[in-house]
């Protein structure tokens, strides 16, 4: 399991190094339980109003369930609950974030659902610090830096490992099983 | 890679396939000359294609394979199975090459270069005793004319006219490279190059072919063969071949026949060697007096196709002219059946279906709104415009619909080879090879199926002698047959070897820790128990099977197609593997049923009946269903979807692999025409859940996978046992 977090890490690397290079970098912020955080624009397809989801039985909180993404079906991921917080509740202004990944030479569309999106920001190289060793209550590797906006510091996520499809399936199989065991 | 290359493989592909099977059918039947021909044709085709886009690694190979084949076709050699086997290697290099060169490179690597070299010094003691002309390697065109002048003339030669079309070249062929590919058939003598069309040059258009060849080929060849060479342009050439020792008015004919002047032509054959100077004078001669010399030559000769003119004036037998036309018929039949098929490539099929698909999905929305809105004209052409969706659909899915026999056809060389290797003698045999399926599913199921058949023959059939022992023919059978049954596909693999051990798989299951010692099984229960992971009964690990990927891999592949399969197997008589596929993979017939506010689609082919649920057994989930025991299982709870139950509750009756159960819901929605979606690769460890679908709502809904989740429950159910067994009495009281 840690060889496939890891190369799944690599992967996400190489988008952020990719996008590194090709400075100035913009980012898309919302929030999150008050907080704000950030994820590189070039992975963000599109931003759509929180609709119906269908519910997928037998999954692990953080999977919100699947939407239809006109004719695709596409799952949507709770990151509050992904973050390990409680999960969120549908307000006014909640959306759906459809994220783009290429993973294992596939490319896969995930909805991400966050309690508002905020704006497009750009923010240089120079005002990203390295993330946090402690203290942030996520797990560091899905950091990719700190992003310093108006005096404030905004969370820039690894879309990559936070959404790491092999993470995911393997946490869906371990929540299955720990389910049927509890029942 | 250009277009004329990737038709060759493609083609070459084909006709590689029809030379195996034509093989492997000779080693039943040495005898039949047709299919000898019929392999010769292919191979001759191969070369002769390779011949033109001048992939020449292929076509030296094949010339050496064609002069075998060439050899046994005029029964210079005898078929042994040594032969066949080493022709149908070569067929297996020739594939390689084709590899090489889709793979763009333009000479094959060393090593297959060296396996070709091998096979070829197996092929040369097949023709050792070659006959000069057809033996040698490749002879180059020769232009020197070595006859020109007087006296000498070879008449025991081919003589070749040939007029290439205009439009020649603009097709993409070169008049060069047949004729190149004429010098592979035998050696050519004299060749003279007839300019006469050409145009001045400010008329000429250089991407026109004007020219035409008079040729002089020694060749042990047929007429058939010579033509064959010119197949690819044949509808757009004026070709004319006189075989050896023509008649002199054969010529004088062909003289008249061809455009250009016939002064200037006789000069030509007199310059190829095919006539005298003093033939040439006569003939002529006698043409300007108005009648040929040999009466039969004459005005009806023109209405008359060239073999029969052949045959009156006696220069070749009627039986050879019989042969060669039959052989052409047989030719352009063949063409006008693969007239009638157009290749599409399988990605544009994907989208229509795809388009399809969108099609149902919103023509299901537009009959919802239509009932909505309550006014019958709508919903009355709502309704056709959904009945003729649903033709479309059907027509569209049948477009991917293959069938199987060529997937069964490999088994013929799997099986023979498989069989010499081990020893024992194995006969396959192929019922329902016309039963249409999937394309996807076809390609997926290869695998698991040779894996089967592997073990079929490595297991299950025994030695020769042993079945003689036990009261067996010597030969083992081996069966594939293929039929529908209710909306899915069934495939059997069968042999009638040994069966399957019962002590011995019980044995190894319990030394596998398995199943406990103490444990009471059935026999279908132990024989289950090859579908475990990491089972495998052979002693000594073989070529054949037992590499250690065991039957849940085959399982696991079958149900990733979302089929199922089965084994039954009698000790001593017999072992029958049955595997059930779905007809598609895009479109199902589904049943829509409801749970709290969630929609649900059972697969309509699977659903028997529906019945009430009267709240008798509140506590046992079984019922008694017209004097049967039903198990069933409650979604609501199995989901766990909140919300209280209904007034109501519903049984869908289901049926799957032979065993019903129940399943419990709230709502009946009806039929419904559901287009798979597949869940993204998050969800693949999900079991209970075959897919998604999209709702005339807009709303997904979850496709049940109705074995899936009832193995789900009987797992559970287990396991709540046996964490009930292991508690302490005390709180089990409780």
């Amino acid at each position: 399991m840690g060889q496939v977090v890891q190369s799944a890490g690599k992967s996400g690397k190489s988008v952020a190094e990719l996008a590194a290079d090709s400075a100035p970098q913009q980012y898309l912020t919302f929030t999150l339980g008050g907080e704000m955080f950030a994820v590189a624009i070039l992975n963000v397809k599109e931003i759509i109003e929180y609709g119906t989801v269908t519910e997928i039985p037998m999954m692990p909180g953080f999977i919100r369930g699947v939407i239809n993404l006109r004719g695709a079906v596409v799952p949507v991921i709770d990151l509050s609950c992904r973050f390990g917080g409680k999960s969120s509740q549908v307000a006014r202004r909640t959306c759906i974030v459809i994220v783009e990944l290429e993973q294992d030479d596939q490319k896969h569309d995930i909805g991400v659902m966050v309690d508002a999106v905020s704006e497009v920001l750009e923010i240089p190289r120079s005002d990203i610090e390295p993330p946090p060793s402690f203290g942030a209550k996520i797990r560091t590797d899905f950091i990719s830096g700190m992003g310093k906006v108006g005096g404030k510091f905004v969370i820039i996520l690894d879309v990559a490992r936070v959404l790491s499809v092999e993470e995911i399936a393997m946490l869906t199989q371990i929540g299955e099983s720990s389910a049927s065991e509890a029942a | 890679m250009d277009e004329l290359t990737s038709v060759f493989i493609q083609e070459g592909r084909e006709q590689l396939q029809a030379m195996e099977s034509g093989l492997l059918e000779l080693e039943q039947q040495p005898d039949n000359q047709d299919n000898i021909n019929g392999i010769f044709r292919a191979a001759h085709t191969v070369k002769g294609a390779s011949g033109v886009i001048e992939c020449h690694f292929i076509e030296g190979f094949m010339h050496k394979v064609e002069n075998v084949l060439d050899r046994l076709r005029n029964s210079d050699i005898q078929v042994s199975s040594d032969l066949t086997g080493l022709l149908l290697r070569c067929c297996d290099h020739l594939g390689r090459l084709m590899d090489v060169l889709e793979s763009g490179a333009a000479e094959p690597e060393a090593e297959i270069k060296a396996a070709g070299d091998a096979l070829l010094e197996e092929l040369v003691a097949y023709t050792t005793p070659a006959a000069p002309v057809s033996g040698g390697s490749v002879v180059e065109a020769q232009a020197d004319v070595e006859a020109s002048g007087g006296g000498v003339v070879n008449t025991d030669s081919w003589h070749i006219s040939v007029r290439f079309g205009p439009h020649m070249m603009r097709g993409g062929m070169d008049p060069l490279s047949f004729i190149r590919f004429l010098a592979s058939l035998g050696e050519i003598i004299a060749l003279e190059t007839i300019p006469d069309a050409m145009p001045e040059a400010a008329e000429m258009d250089p991407e026109s072919c004007y020219l035409g060849f008079e040729i002089r080929l020694q060749t042990r060849a047929s007429k058939a063969e010579i033509e064959q060479v010119f197949d690819f342009c044949r509808d757009d050439c004026e070709l004319r071949i006189l075989p050896p020792n023509s008649k002199l008015s054969e010529y004088l004919k062909l003289i008249k026949e061809l455009p250009e002047d016939d002064m200037r032509l006789g000069e030509m054959l007199l310059r190829c060697g095919a006539l005298t100077q003093a033939e040439l004078d006569e003939a002529l001669s006698s043409q300007q007096r108005g009648r040929l010399p040999d009466p039969a030559g004459d005005s009806e000769a023109e209405a008359l196709p060239i073999g029969e003119i052949l045959v009156d004036q006696k220069v070749v037998q009627k039986e050879v002219v019989e042969a060669a036309v039959s052989k052409q018929t047989q030719v352009s039949e063949k063409k006008a059946v693969e007239a009638r098929l157009i290749r599409v490539q399988a990605d544009k099929l994907d989208q229509l279906i795809d388009l399809v698909g969108e099609l149902v999905i919103a023509g299901a929305s537009a009959n919802l709104l239509a009932q909505r809105s309550g006014q019958s004209e709508l919903v009355e052409s709502t309704s056709i415009l959904s009945r003729l969706v649903e033709n479309i659909r059907d027509s569209a899915l049948q477009l991917r619909m293959v069938q199987i026999g060529e997937t069964f056809n490999r088994f013929n060389r799997v099986v023979r080879d498989a069989s010499r290797e081990l020893g024992k003698e194995i006969d396959l045999v192929i019922t329902g090879a016309e039963t249409e399926l999937d394309k996807s599913v076809v390609e997926k199921i290869g695998d698991p199926l040779m894996h089967l058949v592997r073990n079929s023959m490595d297991h299950g059939i025994e030695k020769p002698d042993v079945r003689e022992a036990r009261g067996k023919s010597r030969h083992g059978r081996l069966e594939l047959n293929a039929y529908h049954d209710s909306g899915s596909i069934v495939i059997e693999v069968v042999d009638d070897g040994g069966g399957l051990p019962r002590e011995k798989i019980l044995q190894k299951a319990i030394d596998k820790g398995l199943v406990q010692p103490t444990q009471q099984l059935s026999d279908q229960e132990i024989i289950n128990l090859i579908w475990e992971p990491g089972f495998s009964t052979a002693e000594q690990v073989t070529n054949i099977s037992g590499r250690g990927v065991g039957m849940d891999v085959v399982r696991r592949n079958i149900q990733s197609l979302r089929g199922s399969c089965e084994v039954s197997s009698t000790e001593g008589v017999g072992t029958t593997f049955t595997i059930r596929l779905p007809l598609t993979l895009a479109i199902i017939d589904g049943f829509l049923v409801g749970v709290g506010k969630s929609a649900y689609v059972i697969p309509l082919d699977m659903v028997i009946e529906c019945i009430e649920l009267t709240d008798m057994s509140a506590d046992r989930d079984f019922l008694n269903l017209r004097g049967e025991v039903l198990p069933f299982v409650r979604l609501r709870d199995m989901f766990e979807i909140g919300g209280d139950r209904p007034a109501r509750e519903n049984i869908v009756v289901v049926q799957f692999a032979g065993q019903k159960a129940g399943i419990v819901v709230d709502q009946l929605m009806g039929e419904f025409q559901t287009v798979i979606k597949p869940l993204s690769t998050i969800f693949r460890h999900l079991r209970g859940i075959g897919g998604s679908t999209i709702l005339g709502t807009g709303e997904v809904a979850l496709i049940l996978d109705v074995q899936a989740l009832v193995q789900r429950n009987v797992r559970q159910e287990e396991r709540d046992m046996n964490a009930n067994n292991a508690l302490p009495r005390s709180t089990a009281a409780n």
